[in-house]
C-alpha cells in the first residue's frame, strides 16, 4: 500500500513539474512595462496589443495602485494639488490622443476640498498606428508619468517609461484589454445631455436634464477656479432633470464667457445593481429648464442609504422567514407539537400559550441584543452570530439539544405529570414550556441569517442603541409572529387533528432533526477545538446521557446523576479555541486562499479578479451555499477560466480584521460575499446577494 | 413609506454635502483687503492697518511642503522678496504666514518659525503664526504657496500662485507677484489680478 501510494504522489509531481517548466515560457514581449514602486504609488505602462499593424488604433494606460488613505488629483484638482500627467515622446509612427479620466471623488481635507481618485485607478489613451510603420519595427513608446499623490502630506511623484510594441500582425494582450475596455466602458463620456448655467444671487446654476433616475449627484467643473471647491454644493432633483448649485469661483467674477464643460457623477440603479456614473456635459449659458415636478431619488440599496423605517421591515422579515431555517426548525416543530396537544383545550390557554412564547422570544432577543451593545461599547468587534464563537456556548448549546432529542425520543421526562399525553397538563407547566421554547428557538435561531437580516442586522448595529433595539425588536416580533397569530386562528387550530397515539411517534421522530442539530454542532466545535474539542464534547455528551439515565434510579442515584450533569456542562468550558481550518475544501481543482486585506491589494495589483467569501463554520446559510452554487462545476470552471482568485475569511471564531472589513460593507454577519473586477477602481468590491445561484455567479466572473 | 420618502426628498432637496470645518471666505480683488492683527515668531503683534501707505505681501507658507522647499530651494522665493523690494523702492512689508494646525505638517513653534526663516534665507520682514487657521479661512488660502499682494491703500491687487510653472521650470516661468510689482510701481492696473494658486492644501 505504502509504496503504490508513493507512486501515485510522483507521477503527479512529474505531471506538475513539467507543466510548471511549460508555463515558465511567457511569450517574449508582454505589452507592460515592469512595475515601478514610487513611493505611494506602484504604477506601470500597459498596452492592449503586444502587436499592431499598420494603421491600427489601440490603448496604451497608466495603470496605477496607491496606498491606502492616499489619493492622486483628476482634470481639476480642486482647491489644491496638481492632475494626473503623462507626457509621450513617440517615434513619428505612433500618436497619442488625450487622458480617458476615470470617474474623480470629492476628496475633503479640513476645509480643503479636492478631485481625485483613490485605490487603483487606470488612466487609458487613445493610440494610433500610421500607414508608415513598417512590419518588423519597433516602436518605442517612451514618457514620464507625473502625479503628486498626498494623504495627510503631499508627495511628487513620477517614473520615466519605456514600452516597446511590435508592428506586424495584430496580437492583443487579453489581458490588459479586458481591462483597458472596462476602464473606458466606466469612464465618464460626452453625452448629449441638454445643460444650462446661470449666475443667480452669488450661486452658480446649473441645470442638467437627464434620463436615468438620479439620486447624490455632484458636479465637477473642467476648469479650475470656475467653482470654489471647499463649498457645499446643493441639488435638487426633478422627474427630468437634476439642478445643482454651486459656489462660483472667481473665474466667473465677470461673468461667462462661453460655454463651460461639467462632469455631472450620480448613483443610479442598473440591473439592479447601485451604480456610481458620470457624463460630461457642456452647459451653456443661459435660462433655467424645466427639469420637472420634484421626484424621488433613485433607491439605491446598502447599509449607507438604508433607513430605519427599511431596516424594521427587513427585520420583521427576515424573523419571519427565520422560522423556516434549518437550525430552527426542530424547535418550532416541538411548539407545533404541543400546539396539537392543546388544540382542542380552551381558547384563553392557548392564547396565553402564544403569548408566553412570544415573550420568550422577544425576552431571548432583547438578552441577546443588550449582550451585543455591551460588548460593542467595551470595544470588542463582535457581530451577529457572536455567540456561536466561542466553543464553550457552542458546547453548552449542543448539551442542550442532545438533551431535548433524549426528551423527545422518550429517554426521560420532565416532572411526572407528563405521562399523560392525552390531556390535563398543568397549565403553570405548559406556561414554562412556552416560554421556554420561545428562548430555545431564539438561541438556535441565531447562525441562521436569512435573507433580509444581514442588511437591517448590519444597519442597526451602526446605528445608536435605541435604533438597534427596535430593529431587533422588530425581528423577535417577526419570528414570534407566526405562533402568535396561530394561537389566535381559530380555524387554523380547529384543522389541527385530535390528540392520540400518533402524537407520541411524531414526538419521537422529531428527535432525529434534533440529533441532526447536536451533530451539526459537534462539526462547528470539532473545527473551533480541534481534535481535543471534539472528544471532550463527545465525553460531555456521554456523561449527561449517563446522568439522565441515573437520575430515574433512587434518590442517591439522582445526586450522584446532578453531578454528572455539572462535569457534563463543565467540560464544554475546558474547550481550547485551536487555530480554525479553512472552510471546506471540496475542490482541488480551485484553490483557495486564506483572506487578508494585504493579499486582495496585491492579488488586484496583478490584475487578476478577485471573490472573498466571509464566512464561518457556524453559518448553515454560508454552507448550503458553499456546498451547493459555489461547488457546481461550471463555477469552478469559470474561476479558473477568469483566473479569479477565492479568498476565504472565516469568521468561526473571533476575528478583528475580519469583523472590521465586514463593517466597512455595514454588515455584522456572515455571509458576505465579494467580488472586485479588474476594472474596479474603487477599494470597495462589490456585494453579492446572499443566496448564490449559479447563474449569478457566472454571470459576475464573465461578465454580462 | 411615502411619508418617509417624501421626508427623504426634503432632506435631499436642501441637503449639501456638509464638511465639519467652519467655512473658507473668498476675498474678491480690487477691494479692502480684510484687516486682521497675528502675532509674529517673535511675539509682535501686526495688523494690516499697520501697514497702510506700504505694499504688503501675503505668502501662505510651510517649509516641508515640496512645493515651498523647491521655491526656496531655488532661490525663487527669496529673488521674488528682492525684486519685488527694489521695485517698489523697500516699500514693500512681506509677510509670511503659517497656518499648519498643531500636529499637522509645517505647523512651528515661534523659535523654531524662526530657525526655519534663517536656514532657508528668507528675507521676509515677520513670520505670522496662525495655529488656528482664523487668518487662513479670512483669506480664502487654500494652497502653500498662496501669494496676496495688498497696495498701500489697503486694495487687495493680487491673489494667487506665485507663477504659472506648478513642476518649477522656474527660470521660464511668469512670476506674477514680480510683475504686479512692476505695473503697480507704473501705476498701472495689475493685468492679472487673480490666479488658481498651486501647492500642497494648507494643513488646517
Amino acid at each position: 500500500m505504502r509504496a503504490k501510494i508513493s507512486m501515485r504522489f510522483l507521477h503527479r509531481f512529474v505531471i506538475a513539474f513539467v507543466l510548471s517548466l511549460m508555463a515558465g515560457g511567457l511569450p517574449a514581449f508582454a505589452a507592460e512595462t515592469e512595475p515601478v514602486d514610487t513611493g505611494e504609488v506602484v504604477g506601470q505602462v500597459v498596452s492592449s496589443h503586444d502587436v499592431v499593424a499598420p494603421g491600427q488604433e489601440f490603448y496604451v494606460a497608466v495603470s496605477t495602485v496607491i496606498n491606502d488613505h492616499w489619493h492622486t488629483y483628476w482634470a481639476n484638482p480642486g482647491d489644491s494639488g496638481e492632475p494626473f500627467d503623462v507626457s509621450f515622446e513617440l517615434p513619428s509612427e505612433l500618436s497619442a490622443g488625450d487622458i480617458i479620466w476615470p470617474l474623480p471623488k470629492p476628496i475633503p481635507t479640513g476645509p480643503i476640498v479636492n478631485y481625485g481618485f483613490e485605490g487603483s485607478p487606470l488612466f487609458p489613451v487613445h493610440f494610433k498606428v500610421s500607414d508608415t510603420a513598417r512590419a518588423g519595427d519597433v516602436l518605442e513608446i517612451k514618457g514620464l508619468v507625473y502625479y503628486l499623490v498626498c494623504y495627510d502630506i503631499c508627495v511628487p511623484e513620477e517614473f520615466e517609461f519605456n514600452l516597446p510594441i511590435t508592428v506586424g500582425e495584430p496580437v492583443t494582450d487579453n489581458r490588459w484589454a479586458a481591462n483597458i475596455r472596462i476602464a473606458i466602458n466606466d469612464a465618464p463620456a460626452a453625452s448629449d445631455l441638454r445643460a444650462t448655467m446661470r449666475l443667480d444671487n452669488e450661486t452658480l446654476v446649473v441645470d442638467v436634464l437627464t434620463r436615468d433616475a438620479v439620486s447624490n449627484p455632484y458636479l465637477f467643473p473642467y476648469k479650475p477656479s470656475l467653482n470654489n471647491p471647499s463649498a457645499p454644493q446643493s441639488f435638487a432633483i426633478g422627474e427630468r432633470g437634476v439642478q445643482m448649485s454651486l459656489e462660483p469661483g472667481f473665474v466667473l467674477d465677470n461673468g461667462f464667457k462661453g460655454d463651460e464643460q461639467f462632469l455631472l457623477t450620480y448613483d443610479s440603479i442598473v440591473d439592479g445593481q447601485a451604480v456610481r456614473a458620470g457624463h460630461i456635459i457642456t452647459a451653456q449659458p443661459g435660462a433655467a429648464l424645466d427639469i420637472g415636478a420634484a421626484a424621488m431619488p433613485a433607491s439605491v440599496e446598502g447599509g449607507a442609504s438604508m433607513t430605519v423605517l427599511t431596516a424594521l421591515i427587513g427585520a420583521f422579515l427576515g424573523g419571519l422567514v427565520l422560522n423556516l431555517m434549518p437550525c430552527v426548525f426542530p424547535v418550532i416543530s416541538m411548539k407545533a407539537l404541543s400546539f396539537a396537544r392543546h388544540a382542542h383545550d380552551e381558547r384563553s390557554a392557548i392564547r396565553a400559550q402564544g403569548w408566553l412564547y412570544t415573550a420568550g422570544v422577544i425576552a431571548t432577543f432583547m438578552l441577546l441584543t443588550i449582550v451585543l451593545l455591551a460588548l460593542k461599547a467595551g470595544g470588542t468587534q463582535i457581530g451577529w452570530g457572536f455567540q456561536l464563537q466561542e466553543p464553550w456556548l457552542v458546547g453548552l448549546l449542543a448539551l442542550l439539544v442532545f438533551a431535548i432529542g433524549l426528551n423527545l425520543i422518550g429517554a426521560f421526562e420532565f416532572g411526572t405529570g407528563l405521562q399523560n399525553v392525552g390531556g390535563g397538563l398543568a397549565a403553570k407547566e405548559g406556561a414554562m414550556g412556552a416560554f421556554f421554547t420561545g428562548a430555545l428557538a431564539v438561541v438556535v435561531a441565531t447562525p441562521c441569517t436569512a435573507p433580509f437580516m444581514a442588511g437591517a442586522v448590519g444597519f442597526a448595529l451602526a446605528q445608536p442603541a435605541i435604533v438597534t433595539i427596535i430593529v431587533f425588536l422588530a425581528l423577535a416580533i417577526g419570528f414570534a409572529a407566526p405562533f402568535l397569530l396561530l394561537s389566535y386562528s381559530p380555524a387554523l387550530l380547529a384543522k389541527l387533528p385530535k390528540p392520540g397515539a400518533w402524537m407520541e411517534r411524531l414526538k419521537e421522530i422529531l428527535a432525529f432533526p434534533m440529533f441532526g442539530a447536536a451533530i451539526w454542532l459537534i462539526w462547528v466545535l470539532s473545527l473551533q477545538g480541534g481534535q481535543s474539542g471534539l472528544l471532550k464534547i463527545l465525553m460531555a455528551m456521554l456523561l449527561l446521557g449517563f446522568a439522565i439515565w441515573l437520575m430515574q434510579r433512587g434518590k442517591l442515584w439522582k445526586i450522584v446523576g446532578a453531578l454528572a450533569v455539572l462535569g457534563a456542562i463543565a467540560l464544554p468550558f475546558t474547550i481550547a479555541t485551536a487555530s480554525v481550518t479553512t472552510a471546506l475544501n471540496l475542490d482541488a481543482k480551485l484553490p483557495k486562499l486564506e483572506w487578508s486585506d494585504a493579499k486582495v491589494q496585491a492579488l488586484r495589483a496583478e490584475g487578476r479578479p478577485v471573490f472573498v467569501d466571509f464566512t464561518a463554520a457556524w453559518c448553515v446559510t454560508c454552507k448550503v451555499n458553499e456546498l451547493g452554487a459555489l461547488a457546481d462545476g461550471k463555477v469552478v470552471q469559470a474561476f479558473n477560466d477568469t483566473n479569479t482568485a477565492f479568498l476565504v475569511a472565516d469568521w468561526t471564531n473571533r476575528n478583528d480584521a475580519i469583523a472590521t472589513e465586514l463593517a466597512k460593507y455595514g454588515r455584522s454577519g456572515v455571509p458576505l460575499y465579494l467580488y472586485f473586477a479588474p476594472d474596479n477602481k474603487s477599494v470597495k468590491g462589490d456585494i453579492l446577494p446572499q443566496i448564490l445561484t449559479v447563474n449569478m455567479l457566472l454571470k459576475t466572473l464573465e461578465g454580462s | 413609506m411615502k411619508m418617509t420618502r417624501k421626508t427623504a426628498l426634503m432632506l435631499t432637496a436642501t441637503a449639501a454635502l456638509a464638511f465639519a470645518a467652519p467655512a473658507m471666505a473668498e476675498v474678491t480683488t480690487n477691494t479692502a483687503a480684510p484687516d486682521f492683527t497675528a502675532v509674529d515668531s517673535n511675539g509682535i503683534s501686526h495688523s494690516l492697518s499697520d501697514f497702510k501707505g506700504k505694499t504688503v505681501v501675503l505668502e501662505w507658507t510651510n517649509h516641508e511642503c515640496p512645493y515651498v522647499v523647491r521655491h526656496y530651494k531655488d532661490g525663487n522665493m527669496q529673488g521674488t522678496q528682492e525684486a519685488t523690494k527694489s521695485t517698489l523702492n523697500d516699500d514693500v512689508v512681506w509677510l509670511s504666514v503659517v497656518s499648519s494646525a498643531p500636529g499637522n505638517q509645517g505647523y512651528v513653534t515661534p523659535a523654531q518659525a524662526n530657525q526655519v526663516k534663517a536656514d532657508k534665507g528668507s528675507n521676509a520682514t515677520a513670520v505670522l503664526l496662525d495655529p488656528t487657521g482664523e487668518l487662513g479661512r479670512l483669506y480664502g488660502a487654500k494652497t502653500t504657496p498662496h501669494m496676496y499682494v495688498v497696495d498701500p491703500d489697503g486694495t487687495l491687487s493680487y491673489q494667487g500662485a506665485i507663477d504659472d510653472k506648478p513642476r518649477g521650470e522656474s527660470s521660464s516661468a511668469t512670476n506674477y507677484v514680480k510683475m504686479a510689482a512692476v505695473e503697480m510701481a507704473a501705476g498701472q492696473a495689475v493685468s492679472n489680478p487673480q490666479t488658481t494658486p498651486y501647492g500642497c492644501g494648507v494643513k488646517y
